[in-house]
């Protein structure tokens, strides 16, 4: 698909990549979006029509990343998608895959210990995505939209030093393989089904949003970490 | 299946020559019975893909079983396909010739998927294995097996090729999946 600009209507975005109604949804635009074009729709939703376009952009396209571009956008709106998007995962998606891999597991003609064992890896993922919300909730993203002088030299640290993002990248990468390689034993197909897709749908999602995360926002948070060394002294 | 090769062990001698010869002659499987203490000898020179094995024997040699876990199919009376660590269960209490016929296929074509994956590891990438899943760092690991840090990150290199799999906790949950831990 060509880059999405204000023209574009919502219906084509839509339907060449139907994964991207969660990241409108994140904007507060649902199913049902008629004739509406991207300028309409942001005028509409009181969206900043250039930022939109942005995020949509670097969501479709893997190799586009207006580093440049997002870089202008305040930190305010910028965390504000991020946080959507974390409790996209937190109320959404993570239920959803726990919710498939209990059926799965529930209905397997018999006991199947693989899908056990791979539900308890998936819940080791889920642990510590969770655990990355709680902690860009409490530290990171208060800190940076407020450009807070508050926030501790230590929290900062906590945030910038342990990188979360690519263990939980390569942990579901990981629960992907074992799931399309290494299962065995019987199972409901569908259900199956479901998992894998869901647990796709999360990879991307996180794969696409963290280059926004460690390339807008991590500078950020790292300048602002350094601005208060620099105060402190 | 006349590539498979199944060791037989237990203390019944009726019911292992009655198991082996079904083997042999109604799934065309390469079986041999073979005492619980001559099991460490046997592997020395080969690496059986089964071991069908009573419950005493089993009992008796589990530092020998459980890291063969994957390989193990228990000789006992019970209604379940598996027991704890996903152990395979083989019903002597069967109530027909052709229920045991049934189970028996069911375990061996089992196995026959499972093997022809393409992901078969090397007795040494499995130590590795084993050991990563056991919480060891690459030093422990060559400590551990006599062998140089490089080489271990040689090892890991290609486990992670062959599987597909990365980090630590996915290799550990792999190893718990294939009864390696």
């Amino acid at each position: 698909m060509a880059l999405i600009t204000p023209d574009t209507k919502l219906s084509e975005i839509i339907l060449h990549d139907p994964s991207t109604i969660t990241v409108l949804d994140r904007f507060g635009i649902s199913l049902g979006v008629g004739d509406l074009d991207v300028a309409q729709a942001c005028l509409q939703h009181n969206i900043n029509v250039n930022f939109f376009t942005a995020i949509l952009n670097t969501f479709i396209h893997e190799d586009y990343f207006p580093q440049d571009v997002l870089a202008q956008f305040s930190a305010s709106e910028i965390v504000d998608y991020l946080s959507k998007t974390n409790s996209y995962y937190q109320h959404n998606v993570l239920p959803n895959i726990d919710r498939h891999f209990s059926f799965l597991i529930a209905k397997a003609p018999s006991r199947n210990n693989n899908l056990i064992i791979m539900k308890q890896f998936f819940d080791e993922v889920k642990s510590e995505l969770l655990q990355r919300i709680n902690n860009d909730s409490n530290c990171l993203f208060p800190t940076v939209a407020s450009h807070s002088t508050t926030c501790t030299q230590h929290c900062c640290d906590a945030v910038t030093n342990h990188d979360y993002t690519d263990t939980i990248e390569d942990k579901i990468n990981d629960l992907i393989n074992m799931l399309v390689v290494h299962l065995r034993g019987d199972y409901d197909h569908n259900l199956g089904f479901a998992v894998v897709f869901a647990v796709f749908s999360l990879k991307k999602d996180i794969k696409q949003n963290n280059r926004i995360r460690n390339r807008i926002l991590r500078p950020i948070s790292n300048a602002t970490a350094a601005h208060l060394g620099e105060y402190e002294q | 299946m006349s590539s498979l090769k199944v060791i037989i062990t237990g203390s019944n001698k009726l019911a292992t020559f009655g198991l082996r010869r079904m083997l042999n002659e109604v799934f065309d499987v390469d079986a041999h019975i073979v005492d619980a203490g001559d099991l460490d000898a046997l592997v020395t020179t080969v690496e059986p893909d089964l071991f069908f094995i009573d419950t005493a024997s089993f009992i008796a040699r589990l530092s020998f079983f459980l890291p063969r876990k994957a390989k193990t199919v228990l000789l006992a009376h019970g209604s379940h396909d598996t027991i704890d660590h996903g152990i395979r269960l083989l019903n002597t209490h069967a109530h027909s010739e052709s229920q045991l016929v049934n189970a028996l296929n069911v375990i061996l074509e089992q196995h026959v998927q499972a093997s022809s994956t393409g992901t078969t590891l090397t007795a040494r990438e499995i130590d590795v294995l084993r050991l990563i899943a056991s919480g060891k760092i690459n030093k422990e690991i060559a400590q551990e097996l006599n062998i140089s840090v490089n080489t271990v990150l040689s090892h890991r290199k290609n486990i992670t090729a062959k599987l597909g799999i990365k980090s630590v906790s996915g290799l550990s949950f792999y190893a718990m999946m294939n009864g390696i831990v």
